[in-house]
């Protein structure tokens, strides 16, 4: 099972300026922590200490916001995760 | 159901006639309110080349059709004018409740007109508007101001001023209502050009709706779906402050005039060391979200400074500009804009102009009162404020503006002018953000982030599909991110709230409020937005725009962009040219950039045809 996670510009610096990586987890959570294998340092980009998503951030699956509860969501072959950030504009 | 296109309070200073008339259908139907109104009465009502600082230009204040009711976010309001910083159309966007007031007194829109001979200003009731003596308010800041009018005309009075910015003609001045600023484009020149000191509105809360019950009902889904996304959250409890830590980590937050686009040292200015003195929030007429974080200093050589703000922009205005990491001397400056009624974008910016042309040089402690402008040091950035707001010293030549400035000072100094069309950046580097940078070039009213904001490019957004932040090859990004924010404008919509998840809703909500049917589809409201567009386009090629001023700073299309540790380094906008035929073709222009007969035609737009038919020779 690959589903393909798009990395967001303010990330692509942690991943020597990978675009888009492919996990196989089952749900959003299982996807990311793969994620972060593979480039321990957006750990804390993503996540609290406590293991859940930072505030601020927001994944949406197929165009669809995972919010709330993301990190459980289940995912399916094929599947395209955005990490984006929640705020807009400044 | 009764048909709600909203009333025009027009007043004429110099003859002191005061008349009212109601938006005619059509025009509410082709432009729905707020900027649609601004742009389509100013296009009709303005002749070309009139002088923007002369008795022949006029002002406009502007409620969106949605203001003052149950609906979130949706109680801006708008001045729109020819700008004095420009020569082109301008509408710069407040907060606060003056939009909401300005409903409630039966108005939707304000048609200044002529020059007062002395200072006035105009108190408005549901009863009528008149013209009053302001002698004693001119010089005062806009606290004083504002203060002054609630005590005379009562609590349920709110008020859009100036303060000695405006009356000094600085060409960056802000109309102020409370602490918030209409900023961009001396909007508030405009005013202090008419001696308009302020508008006051003496009113209580009552409903302006075509359809009570149906707005109500998606009022409530609005509230319900707002309430429940997680952006709304993050912004009710962070507001902009965070966004600098972004940028920083990105690459494109400007620094030294735009040499950088990451500030050495940025952890002591992020949203989490700027709540260290956060005292507050406040927030706008019926919004939830009270996103204007207080913050108030108590020790230290700002102590005493308070103010709403800083938001994003105007902690880069006072801190990236000059390099400074004092979060106190960003809240002094921030206070002392608010208070002399200044744009702090474009202050900011022109005193880190500033700064740049005393390091090369060009401009010397001789010049500038005794100031020294070393980088890291903000004590002679606050002191320049009040100076431009005074047009004291050397701040006669800053309040010109960057661009001007430069023209006058010559040397070379225009390389250091960091400005498109005459308007100074704003704090997202164009080289780290290149369709953000893309639309600084293009917007109809020169260099503003808010203008056709690129959210996919900074924070990732997904609509209407993911970017490369570095590829010049966007256009049709830049014309969605600029034709959705104009229909978001016609309801004068929070940019923010656009990434609430209620946009769905918008245009229910303004069907209700109107009674015009067609207004919700959203299909529909895209064409409006394209056809603002292009009227304001058409409207800056008849007081002479080409392509020529379509280009970003020659700073960005020559000099690679430093981001220390941040990606982006070497970064450069290479393909200027390519991008602009590529986005004059998408939007149905010729090469010089003017509308075609065949896109005017399409948009309904054949009065403007022969306008355009005469440029295009």
């Amino acid at each position: 099972m690959t589903v393909k996670i798009n990395i967001p510009p303010f990330f692509q610096h942690l991943t020597g300026s990978v675009k888009i990586f492919e996990a196989g987890g089952s749900t959003v959570g299982e996807c990311l922590n793969e994620l972060v294998r593979q480039y321990p340092e957006i750990k804390s980009k993503l996540f609290t200490r406590n293991g859940r998503l930072l505030k601020g951030l927001n994944v949406f699956i197929n165009g669809e916001s995972a919010y709330p509860g993301e990190l459980a969501r289940p995912v399916r072959d094929g599947d395209k995760l955005h990490i984006t950030y929640v705020m807009v504009g400044g | 159901m009764t048909v709600n296109t909203g009333r025009i309070l027009r007043v004429n200073l110099s003859s002191g006639r005061i008349a009212t008339e109601s938006v005619p259908r059509k025009v509410a139907e082709d432009f729905v309110g707020g900027r649609g109104y601004g742009i389509r009465y100013l296009y009709d009502e303005l002749a070309p080349g009139v002088e923007p600082l002369g008795e022949a230009n006029k002002l406009l204040m502007i409620a969106g059709p949605l203001a003052g009711n149950t609906a979130q976010a949706v109680s801006r309001w708008m001045t729109c004018t020819k700008s004095p910083q420009t020569g082109a159309w301008a509408r710069s966007v407040c907060g606060a409740d003056f939009g909401a007031w300005l409903k409630f007194a039966g108005y939707e829109v304000i048609i200044v007109e002529g020059r007062a001979g002395k200072p006035v200003y105009l108190h408005l009731t549901p009863d009528g508007c008149q013209i009053q003596d302001a002698g004693q308010l001119w010089g005062k800041d806009t606290r004083v101001t504002q203060s002054w009018l609630a005590e005379r005309h009562g609590k349920n009075t709110r008020t859009a001023c100036i303060g000695p910015g405006g009356e000094n003609l600085v060409k960056y001045a802000a109309v102020v209502s409370d602490r918030r600023t209409a900023g961009r484009c001396g909007t508030g020149t405009v005013m202090g050009s008419k001696n308009l000191k302020a508008v006051a509105v003496t009113a209580a809360r009552r409903l302006t709706l075509a359809d009570p019950d149906a707005y109500d009902k998606l009022a409530r889904a609005q509230v319900s779906t707002i309430l429940n996304n997680p952006g709304f959250k993050h912004h009710k409890e962070w507001g902009t402050t965070t966004t600098q830590d972004l940028t920083n980590s990105i690459g494109i937050y400007p620094v030294r005039n735009f040499r950088y686009g990451q500030q050495e040292g940025y952890q002591q200015i992020t949203g989490a060391e700027y709540r260290k003195l956060r005292t507050g929030d406040i927030g706008c007429y019926s919004c939830a979200a009270r996103c204007g974080k207080v913050h108030t200093v108590k020790t230290g050589p700002y102590a005493g400074a308070h103010s709403e703000g800083p938001e994003y922009e105007s902690i880069w205005a006072f801190t990236g500009t000059v390099e400074s990491l004092s979060r106190e001397a960003s809240i002094a400056a921030d206070q002392l804009c608010d208070d002399m009624g200044l744009d702090t974008i474009s202050s900011g910016s022109t005193i880190g102009f500033a700064y740049e042309c005393y390091e090369k040089g060009l401009l010397k402690k001789s010049d500038l009162d005794g100031l020294e402008l070393k980088y890291g040091d903000p004590a002679p950035m606050v002191k320049l404020i009040k100076k431009i707001a005074m047009r004291e010293g050397i701040g006669d030549l800053l309040a010109e503006g960057a661009m001007r400035a430069a023209e006058k000072m010559g040397g070379g100094a225009e390389a250091y002018a960091i400005h498109v069309k005459g308007l100074e950046l704003p704090a997202y580097e164009p080289r780290g953000a290149k369709s953000q940078g893309y639309n600084y070039a293009t917007a109809n009213i020169g260099a503003s982030h808010c203008y056709g904001y690129a959210p996919q490019e900074i924070f990732g957004a997904i609509m209407p599909r993911p970017v490369d932040r570095f590829s010049e090859e966007n256009p049709d990004i830049v014309i969605f991110n600029q034709d959705g924010t104009a229909w978001h404008e016609t309801g004068i919509a929070c940019a923010f709230s656009s990434g609430w998840g209620w946009m769905d809703i918008f245009g229910k909500l303004v069907a209700a409020a109107r009674g015009i049917d067609k207004l919700a589809d959203g299909d529909y409201l895209g064409k409006v937005g394209e056809r603002m567009w292009n009227l304001e386009r058409a409207f800056n090629v008849r007081e002479g725009f080409t392509r020529q001023q379509d280009y970003l700073p020659k700073r960005m299309r020559t000099e690679p962009l430093h981001t220390r540790e941040a990606p982006g380094e070497g970064q450069m906008v290479s393909h200027h040219d390519e991008f602009l035929d590529k986005y004059y073709q998408l939007r149905g222009w010729t090469k010089e950039g003017i509308p075609t007969g065949k896109k005017l035609k399409e948009l309904g737009l054949d009065s403007v045809v022969k306008d355009m038919a005469t440029k295009r020779k």
